[in-house]
């Protein structure tokens, strides 16, 4: 209680003060020995210059390694998909045989089972819509929320969720749609549960139950990696995820047909919702790095970039509700990662308004001496090696990229050396090649 | 069809719930007069409600759990064991005249879905009163505290599932932990992790067992329901249960003492949670009664009663969002039905303000000849015998005043014979009086 109040009165430098130091003491890691210890502090101490613009030891890496794991170890996102024995094992492999200077484990390889349990309708994965040598997911989207349904969203967003979003998304929770608005037993709460004595929503509940259970099992298998990973000395950027509100808009609800029509049918209702969601993904980023546990919200962005929506769409539409999500998390002392894939050579402006040393930005396509001109100031910038060279080129051009990388961006640190997109193809020399690049070109003094 | 429906009047969209209700259904009644009369009750009460003459004055039986105790089994005992039901019922059917089937299902609670939830706003026989009580007790508390209004503004339904809920019932305790449902937009693997709690799995589990039981529950309620139906006894079928906005949040949320203080520390706030919660209860009562068929909307009105609060504060406080709610029933051809336990003696003048035929007020302790005065020309009235004369009182003291109540408030129609209130306790023989002054002195022409 007395925390509580103290953390309210803290100024979000004091609050990322907090959250930086208990993530770099890590005094809640059982260390393997002294040695890592010291690693995985010299290691966080370096990330986290680089993320606050100051000039660290030497330029950090971050191996745009994907779901390569996976591949290096013999197998394929198939298989550590459904088989957590062997999703362990490849992690720890990968993490054993490559120097890095942080780790990201498996938390974005998805339990093909808990899918199938809940039926997922949003997602094929390899083995399920696609084929079993697939190396990544497909994303489906579609029209799941109507035109006429924003004030439904508005007005009671988890009931929206619950009764019409959720049947539609997850086949298993269909029997949802036959629910009575929770807040609508507000006086008379037995109504509730006697929904239960309908037996597919029974079945309904008894999926969230496999699933939780099936979840368990992957859970497991992930802490297991992410844990030996810190004891070995390798820190992770650890923190929430997050989606830009009109990404959430645009990618699960309308889909991107829809919500372009709406930018011109009905505006308002798209920035009242907007406004919604923005509140809901601050809360819900809030509470995945709650107690000061995280140090970070990630944000992979989709609808912004320069080639999905005019400059005056992105100023309007995009820019001013993830703005204030940002600055929400910021508030509390969590710094930002906003992975713009795609091309944000237009939007450089607009970044360059947000708190200077808060936020860091992964650029795919983007010009990245433009970037260091127009954000450096103001932004951690990362990237942008292709991926098509990390897939197909040879080890000594992949070190060239880094190294012309490093001169233009690297200067006077604010800089992390990665790809522009993370790769499930690829080979060991290749990925070798970034941390040869960073102490070979990346020491500062 | 749905268009033809909102082109029509509040009239006729009443008169056309009125002729499907009206409808006898086709199921195989005893005997051809079973049918026949059926039909005339339903009549009977239909044109009560309408403020047009009925055959004559119809009688509302509303007592509870009363023919338990002329059977001498206690309520603890019949809670658990659903064939007491069965049988205590089927014997009242035979030993009693009604109009309208006074059935167990709001009179007996299911004990062990009780006990399943750990329901705390009530203690029943066996749990928190002992074994052999004759009745259940409401405990009031401060469910929801005074910060929350936001909460429950912004996002209703999620402060009643992940706040509200976990504090009623020790087993739904858990779903504080889960995340709120707008967080599985795009995250199904993350939404997913807290379900991996046993605590969170019983919970679920507990549901599924409450709705097995739940159904064996109802099903002895229903059988009930269909013996007295082929008896030629209808349970008019109702169009769900409201409550008027303030006693929502004075109920079951801030409790009596938490919305006093409320009216003064933050009438704004609470001001705008109950025209939330005015449109939440709209919106469910509307659907509730299209899906049953029901015409009529009960409310059982606690906290305006000339006892709890002033006139302004009924008029500022509780009257505003009630009568939102009852003009928008009204628009959709639905007839409030309010129950004014206590005495209405000082608001009858400003209840008068509907529709002729839209409302009915049945009253407890206010004058009825002021009532018929005031409000009869508009809405049908019914009362008002006082339970204590139904309890201690000779069958003749019930029924001269069953026979003073015709007089006064039978004229013209409009009028329902019934008690004040609910009753505990009382000999069959004054019930019986009832039924006989109304056969006696409640003929028409």
């Amino acid at each position: 209680m007395m925390e509580e109040k103290k953390w309210a009165e803290l100024t979000p430098e004091e609050k990322r003060e907090v959250r930086m130091k208990k993530w770099i003491e890590a005094e809640d890691v059982e260390f393997a020995s002294t040695e890592s210890k010291k690693a995985y502090q010299e290691r966080a101490t370096r990330l986290m210059k680089a993320l606050m613009l100051q000039e660290p030891d030497r330029v950090p890496v971050q191996l745009p390694a994907g779901n390569y794991p996976a591949y290096y170890a013999g197998g394929s996102i198939h298989k550590v998909m459904y088989d957590y024995d062997e999703l362990r094992r490849a992690w720890l492999k990968f993490l054993y045989d490559f120097d890095m200077d942080t780790y990201r484990g498996p938390n974005l390889v998805h339990s093909g089972k808990v899918l199938e349990i809940i039926d997922y309708k949003l997602y094929k994965w390899p083995g399920h819509g696609l084929a079993e040598n697939v190396a990544g997911y497909q994303f489906i989207e579609g029209e799941y929320m109507m035109a006429d349904e924003y004030d439904a969203l508005i007005k009671d967003p988890s009931d929206f969720a619950l009764r019409v979003l959720i049947p539609r998304h997850i086949g298993a929770f269909k029997p949802f749609k036959k629910l009575v608005r929770p807040a609508s037993v507000m006086g008379l709460p037995i109504g509730f549960v006697a929904q239960a004595t309908n037996p597919d929503v029974r079945a309904a509940l008894q999926a969230m139950i496999d699933a939780g259970v099936e979840m368990e099992k992957w859970q497991e298998a992930v802490n297991a990696c992410n844990k030996e990973a810190q004891a070995a000395g390798f820190p992770s950027m650890r923190g929430g995820m997050g989606v830009a509100p009109f990404d959430t808009l645009g990618d699960a609800l309308r889909g991107t047909q829809g919500i372009i029509l709406d930018m011109y049918r009905q505006p308002d209702k798209l920035h009242e919702a907007m406004d919604k969601v923005a509140d809901i993904t601050i809360d819900n980023a809030l509470a995945m790095t709650d107690d000061a546990t995280g140090i970070m919200v990630s944000f992979p962005l989709h609808k912004g970039d320069d080639t999905f929506m005019s400059d005056e769409q992105f100023e309007t539409f995009y820019w001013p509700s993830l703005k204030k999500v940002i600055l929400a998390l910021i508030e509390e002392g969590l710094m930002v990662m906003c992975f713009a894939e795609g091309r944000y050579e237009r939007r450089l402006e607009a970044l360059s308004e947000l708190p200077k040393g808060w936020t860091m930005w992964q650029f795919d396509q983007t010009d990245m001496a433009n970037v260091k001109r127009v954000i450096g100031d103001v932004c951690c910038i990362s990237g942008n090696v292709p991926s098509s060279l990390i897939s197909k080129g040879t080890p000594q051009a992949v070190k060239e990229r880094c190294r012309q990388l490093i001169e233009t961006c690297g200067k006077g640190g604010g800089y992390i050396l990665t790809g522009g997109a993370a790769v499930a193809e690829t080979n060991p020399e290749n990925l070798r090649a970034f941390m040869e690049a960073a102490k070979e070109y990346g020491t500062y003094k | 069809m749905d268009k033809k429906w909102a082109d029509l009047t509040p009239d006729e969209k009443r008169e056309a719930r009125f002729k499907k209700w009206l409808e006898v259904p086709d199921i195989e009644f005893n005997s051809p007069e079973a049918k026949e009369a059926y039909g005339a009750r339903l009549k009977r009460m239909a044109n009560a409600y309408r403020l047009k003459e009925p055959d004559r004055v119809p009688v509302q039986f509303t007592f509870g759990d009363l023919p338990l105790k002329w059977a001498g089994v206690s309520p603890g005992t019949a809670m658990y064991d659903y064939s007491h039901i069965r049988r205590v019922w089927s014997r009242f059917l035979k030993d009693f005249e009604m109009d309208s089937y006074s059935g167990p299902g709001m009179a007996v609670l299911p004990g062990k879905i009780y006990d399943l939830i750990d329901y705390r706003l009530y203690i029943w026989p066996g749990h928190g009163l002992p074994a052999d009580a004759q009745a259940f007790q409401y405990i009031e508390g401060e469910y929801m505290k005074a910060d929350e209004y936001d909460l429950l503004i912004t996002d209703p339904s999620d402060f009643w599932l992940r706040v509200y809920l976990p504090r009623i019932s020790s087993v739904f305790e858990p779903f504080r932990n889960v995340r709120p449902y707008t967080s599985i937009f795009e995250s199904p693997m993350s939404y997913f992790v807290p379900y991996t709690g046993a605590d969170v799995q019983a919970a679920l589990q507990t549901l599924i067992d409450i709705g097995r039981e739940m159904a064996k529950y109802q099903e002895v309620i229903t059988e009930c329901t269909q013996e007295a139906a082929r008896a030629g006894v209808p349970s008019p079928v109702s169009g769900g249960l409201a409550k008027a906005p303030f006693d929502t949040i004075g109920d079951t949320l801030r409790g009596t003492q938490g919305i006093m203080l409320d009216m003064y520390r933050c009438p704004d706030k609470l001001h705008e949670a109950m025209d939330k919660l005015a449109d939440i209860t709209i919106n469910n009562a509307v659907s509730v009664a299209n899906e049953t068929g029901g015409i009529t909307v009960g409310f059982p009105l606690h906290k305006g009663a000339d006892g709890f609060m002033s006139d302004e504060q009924f008029e500022t406080f509780y009257w505003p969002s009630l009568k939102k709610v009852m003009l928008a029933l009204i628009d959709e051809g639905l007839i409030p039905s309010l129950f004014a336990e206590g005495s209405y003696g000082t608001r009858l003048e400003k209840i008068n303000e509907f529709p002729k035929g839209s409302v009915i007020w049945r009253f407890d302790q206010t004058d009825m000849a002021r009532a018929k005065k005031i409000l009869g020309d508009t809405c049908c009235i019914s009362g008002n015998v006082p339970s204590s004369v139904l309890t201690t009182g000779t069958p003749r003291e019930v029924k001269e005043i069953c026979r003073e109540l015709i007089e006064v408030c039978g004229k013209g129609g409009g009028y329902i014979l019934s008690s004040g209130s609910s009753v505990d306790f009382a000999p069959p023989e004054n019930i019986h009086a009832m039924m006989e002054a109304a056969r006696e002195y409640g003929v028409y022409n």
